[in-house]
């Protein structure tokens, strides 16, 4: 076991220098790149002065090469010229923004997708399973972005039920340092989730009605029924737990998505997390910016599935054993 | 709308019907059509298909205005659907139905160009992979967990900032090169089983090279999780290009395409709501459809699983 | 399935929960804060961030309105407007002037004004704010307006001495109305090329109504009342501006609720709908700015050369003429802006409908441009000279949903017509660097100008703007030497406006843009405050004498940080 966690987080950190890799001589290929002395369109002379010495701007390719992994390690990400502070500082503050959406989308994912599907393996073939089954569909096949939009239109502008964006209200809640706060956070909170969450939890619920169905017609169950369990005890503790199994890999396989959706969620509610502040870069060619957040998030996909392929391992037997 | 678009548009519909029909017919007797139509959602899902294909092949006839003009930027700007105007239109006093139609073209178009290169590359170097073995298939796995490391948007939105003005083929071919790796990963699964099977040993007696084995002989016996990669890709792509062109970095002004509908339309919601509601509507039906077709292929195709 | 036994305890959780939710939310203090006279937030939603604090070298509107609050003018505009003489201005940092030669004045600084670290405001901060403004190092877009100043010196601590080149109608406003005095002890170790990123441009301190709180970057910024500011205490304790990525997010704040006020409402329906909000109260106001698409007469990159379209003077004009302003406006601003007839604002006492320019005649202008040899030869609707396509892109940010809209309309008017426009959208601060350097074809821009042409003119349309804010880098000695010729006979109002007219003509016939439009603004202010005055030229000038009665105060206003 423990040979085979040293194998795969050798795996993870190669894939990780692997995609910085790329991204630094992507950036080099570009036209018009800061990372070229000569190109630089920003005129905040202090920082392109540190700029050239710490990223050896000036130097032939290999050496800032070295320069940009050591600086890489270092947790040195460059300069945002948007925001006049260094990009790593602009990420640790936008990082736990986009957590806490993904999170509470998560929440919601599961909460309401496990709930769906279960209702509509038990009612199979009946009316509701076909009218939340074709739901569910097209739920899962909305743009995220689009969703987010109707939203925002009937339940912020519209009913003023909730706000039109922001995390907190600026002026009560700078910070969430009380209850109240808290409160409001979540309530800024909500919408961008729900659009996250709506969109995953439909498909949460294809994929576990699906694993109920098939769990619920294998023999155990049918031993269990025949021993006489109630109904539900049936339901919960047999098939609930073997098909529960397959959902490790599912969150491994729903975060790429949550950091992907989150972009644009976070775009059309202002949410200051890192898919806002990349578009923002983006627009505002601050490059650093942009490969920063690349490969940040690209860490994060990568600790993602190591995090769910060793809770597999620990889960299921089988896969220790085989020495996958 | 005049009396010709809507025969136009009917004509569509029952082109469509005649298709899927057709098909149900020539795949009656095979095992797999059988299994296919047993879903409940792959007619309807078909039809969808088919019926947009039509549409946008026949968007002149079927659109009563051309997709750039501003038919009457005084006065009918941000008009509300009615007879004249379908769908009704946009804040530049194009006609929303119009620009879906030919816009239809431009999304499905991107989505299917951009999955045939996915597609494409995702199949050979998973047939590759997992026919050679060696050292090539350690070497093109690892390209392809790096490859997944990275969330496609971010892939995206990484090239679109460092290089201005994408010309729309070179983005096309840009969204087709971040989305094989998934492909690969599947086709070569099913290659690793193939390649023990008699068909690839008796070509190989017969003194085939190994390309020839690979692409005329495993390959086409590993169709099955290329069609269905193929038919859910397409889906992903039509996402993708919408979220983009919505952020103003996909397809450029003028050229419709439902993601820059949903943007040019986003900033007069609160009162003309159908610029931007019906494109995201659009993309969604198609998107629907294709999540069905490609449930319904993979269970038709897939021997060894049961239909749930 | 048989759900009774799972749902009694279910729903018993459910109402417990819910009851210690409610005591929670009800048991929890309001905070009592602060109550009377002197309170009160106000959140302003804008669809532009500033680039720097400092005034001499920042031109965003949205920067001057920040540092209007924490600099101040010797002397400051009175509400008629009025620039000519010295009557009609208002006392701020001199407590009084008068002059002592036909060109020297003298301005005797109020004893009472203190910098925010305590120091006090003195007769060398005000040279030294002159030298500053002059300086080519700190290369102010402002150094222009000073040109007919001659020297600024100090008798004493409190008074100090202008003398002008000549005599002239504005010479209090030229002396008065652009420098912000900024302090000397803080800024003079600093090297003046180094002024744009000065951490101090971050950070200010002044002398103002507001003293500076915080910036979030990309944020916020925000400003706390000087309760000892000596010209009378500012009612509202905290102004916070929150920025939005444009312009229209920020008015649906408003709408929303989220935020206090926005300067422009923008579009039709936005008005609309402001006026139909029950705690919002919409104020027009006589609009500022005007818009228009610029040609680049040089080429991008090499101010020495022609640019290959736009340096040939047919073709421009055939642009102009082949532009329906008329109905772009009507689609983008319906009733809220008029087609202005040269590059003016409606704030301008030079306005006149009857000022002579080209006309929209698509005909005329289609005849013009293939008179200069552009004809489609290949058939793709699309005209083109020498195997070269009529093609140009068109810069513009995504700040401004005006500009977006306008951008689009243009585009088809200009493929009815032959010519392929691509459009380049990209941030505020990107455009303003592009546009500075000369990079682009033609631009989509908007001037927020000052209470009278005789500064904003020269520098957007003559030699003198070159660098600055003359980004296509128009030059005609008829033009320089009229504007010249108007702004000296300035006290004579016949004359300087035919003198102001025929250089608006002139300027016209050569078609360096195509003059869009000028706003008639409307802003919005939530409408628990009351006493909001808005000056046309800066909407925020007057902003220390709004307030919000005692009885009207929300919790936000109660917040006492």
């Amino acid at each position: 076991m423990a040979a085979w966690l040293v194998r795969r987080l050798a795996a993870s950190i190669a894939i990780v220098w692997a995609v910085a890799t790329l991204t630094f001589f992507v950036i080099h290929l570009a036209r018009g790149s800061p990372f070229l002395p000569e190109q630089s369109q920003h005129t905040d002379l202090a920082t392109l002065d540190r700029l050239r010495r710490e990223w050896g701007l000036d130097r032939p390719l290999p050496e800032q090469y070295v320069l940009y992994l050591r600086n890489l390690v270092r947790g040195d990400l460059g300069e945002s010229f948007g925001l006049r502070r260094p990009v790593a500082d602009a990420l640790a503050d936008a990082i736990p923004h986009t957590f806490t959406l993904a999170f509470a989308a998560l929440l919601i994912d599961f909460a309401v997708g496990l709930a769906l599907g279960i209702y509509q393996a038990v009612r199979e073939r009946g009316v509701g399973d076909i009218v939340l089954g074709n739901a569910a569909l097209f739920v899962n096949s909305m743009p995220t972005f689009w969703l987010g939009l109707v939203l925002l239109l009937v339940f912020a502008q519209r009913l003023h039920w909730f706000p039109v964006g922001g995390p907190s209200d600026p002026v009560l809640c700078p910070r969430v340092d009380s209850l109240p706060c808290l409160l409001d956070f979540a309530w800024h909170l909500t919408l961008p989730a729900l659009t996250l969450g709506l969109v995953g939890a439909a498909g949460t619920a294809r994929y576990q009605r699906a694993a109920m169905l098939e769990v619920i017609r294998q023999d155990y169950v049918r031993t269990a029924r025949a021993k006489g369990l109630r109904e539900r005890r049936v339901l919960l503790v047999h098939a609930l737990r073997n098909a529960l199994l397959p959902f490790i890999t599912l969150v491994g396989l729903t975060f790429p998505f949550l950091l992907t959706g989150a972009v644009l969620v976070e775009w059309v509610y202002a949410w200051p997390g890192m898919g806002r502040l990349a578009v923002t870069a983006i627009l505002q060619r601050d490059y650093y910016v942009v490969t920063g957040a690349a490969l940040v998030t690209s860490a994060m996909v990568v600790l993602g599935n190591l995090i769910a392929d060793v809770l597999y391992a620990v889960a299921d037997p089988r896969i220790r054993v085989r020495g996958a | 709308m005049n009396l010709w678009n809507w025969l136009a548009l009917g004509g569509a519909a029952v082109m469509a019907l005649t298709i899927v029909a057709e098909i149900r017919r020539h795949t009656r007797t095979s095992v797999a059509g059988r299994r296919f139509f047993r879903h409940p959602t792959a007619t309807p899902g078909l039809f969808v298909l088919a019926f947009f294909v039509t549409v946008a092949l026949a968007a002149p006839l079927v659109a009563p205005y051309r997709p750039y003009q501003q038919i009457d930027i005084d006065r009918l700007a941000d008009h509300a659907p009615s007879t004249r105007f379908l769908l009704g239109t946009d804040p530049y006093s194009r006609d929303v139905w119009s620009r879906l139609v030919y816009g239809a073209r431009i999304s499905l178009g991107i989505g299917a160009l951009a999955m045939v290169v996915a597609v494409t590359i995702g199949a050979a170097v998973g047939a590759v992979a997992g026919y050679l073995r060696r050292w090539v298939d350690p070497a093109l796995m690892r390209l392809v967990d790096i490859g997944l490391a990275m969330p496609r948007m971010f892939a995206m939105l990484v090239v679109v900032a460092l290089w201005e003005h994408l010309a729309v083929p070179v983005f096309v071919l840009l969204i087709g090169l971040t989305g094989w790796f998934a492909t690969s990963r599947l086709v070569r699964a099913e290659v690793l089983s193939l390649r023990e099977r008699e068909f690839v040993s008796a070509a190989r007696a017969l003194g085939a090279g190994t390309g020839r084995v690979i692409f005329r002989h495993v390959l086409p016996n590993a169709a099955a999780p290329i069609i269905v990669s193929a038919a859910l890709g397409i889906g992903n792509v039509m996402l993708l290009e919408a979220g983009l062109s919505f952020l103003g970095l996909g397809v450029p002004s003028p050229v419709p395409s439902w993601g820059n509908m949903i943007a040019d339309g986003w900033h007069k919601m609160a009162v003309a709501w159908w610029s931007s509601t019906f494109p995201g509507l659009a993309i969604s039906l198609v998107v629907m459809a294709l999540n069905a077709v490609g449930d319904a292929l993979r269970d038709a195709l897939d021997p060894r699983r049961e239909a749930a | 399935m048989p759900t009774t036994r799972l749902a009694r305890p279910l729903a018993a959780l459910a109402a417990l929960a819910a009851l210690a939710g409610l005591i929670l939310v009800a048991g929890c203090e309001r905070p009592v804060g602060c109550t009377g006279e002197y309170c009160g937030t106000i959140v302003i939603a804008s669809g532009g961030e500033p680039d720097i604090l400092l005034p001499p070298v920042s031109e965003f509107s949205i920067t001057r309105d920040v540092t209007d609050q924490l600099f101040l003018k010797l002397a400051d505009l009175g509400p008629s407007g009025n620039t000519i003489g010295d009557e009609d201005f208002q006392p701020q940092l001199a407590e009084r002037w008068e002059w002592d030669a036909p060109t020297t004045l003298v301005f005797h600084l109020d004893p009472r004004a203190r910098w925010q670290d305590g120091q006090a405001v003195t007769a060398a901060d005000v040279a030294f704010t002159y030298d500053a403004y002059t300086d080519s190092l700190v290369n102010s877009s402002f150094r222009s307006s000073l040109r007919h100043i001659a020297a600024v010196t100090t008798r004493d601590s409190l008074t100090v001495v202008f003398r002008f080149r000549q005599r002239y109608p504005e010479m209090f406003y030229d002396a008065v109305y652009h420098l912000r005095i900024l302090p000397a002890h803080l800024l003079r170790e600093i090297p003046r090329n180094q002024w744009r990123s000065a951490a101090l441009g971050r950070a200010p301190v002044g002398d103002g109504p507001y003293r500076f709180v915080a910036w979030k970057a990309g944020e916020s910024i925000e400003l706390a009342a000087d309760s000892t500011f000596f010209l009378g205490r500012p009612h509202l304790r905290r102004v916070i501006w929150r920025f939005t990525p444009d312009q229209q997010v920020a008015v649906t704040q408003v709408i929303a609720g989220d935020a206090d006020a926005v300067e422009v409402l923008v579009s039709p329906d936005n008005v609309q709908r402001a006026r139909a909000d029950t705690n919002l109260a919409t104020y027009p106001y006589k609009g500022s700015a005007y818009g228009y698409v610029g040609f680049n007469l040089a080429m991008p990159g090499d101010t020495t050369k022609p640019h290959p379209l736009f340096g040939d003077r047919d073709l421009r004009r055939a642009l102009v003429m082949g532009t329906d302003r008329e109905r772009l406006l009507r689609n983008v601003f319906g009733e809220f802006a008029k087609v202005p007839p040269g590059p003016l604002s409606q704030l301008w006492w030079i306005w006149d409908p009857e000022i002579r320019e080209l006309p929209y005649d698509s005909g005329q202008a289609a005849r013009l441009l293939t008179r200069t040899g552009w004809t489609d030869s290949d058939g793709d609707g699309i005209r083109d000279k020498d195997g070269h396509p009529l093609a140009f892109r068109l810069l513009l940010p995504t700040t401004s949903a005006i500009r977006r809209q306008y951008a689009r309309l243009l585009q088809e008017q200009f493929r009815i017509a032959g010519v392929d426009v691509q459009l380049d959208e990209v941030d505020f601060s990107l455009f303003n660097e592009r546009a500075r350097a000369g990079r682009f074809d033609a631009l989509l821009n908007v001037w927020n100008t000052d209470p009278t042409p005789s500064s904003g003119f020269p520098q957007t349309w003559t030699p003198a703007g070159f660098g600055r804010s003359n980004y296509g880098h128009y030059d005609n000695p008829d033009v320089d030497r009229l504007v010249d010729q108007a702004v000296a006979s300035a006290a004579n109002r016949d004359q300087a406006r035919r003198a102001w007219r025929a250089a608006v003509e002139t300027l016209n016939r050569d078609a360096p843009g195509i003059f869009l439009f000028a706003t008639a603004n409307v802003a919005a202010v939530h409408k628990r405050i009351v006493g909001v005055t808005i000056r046309p030229d800066s909407w925020l000038a007057l902003l220390r004498t709004w307030r919000i009665p005692p009885d009207r105060l929300t919790d936000r206003d109660r917040v006492e940080r």
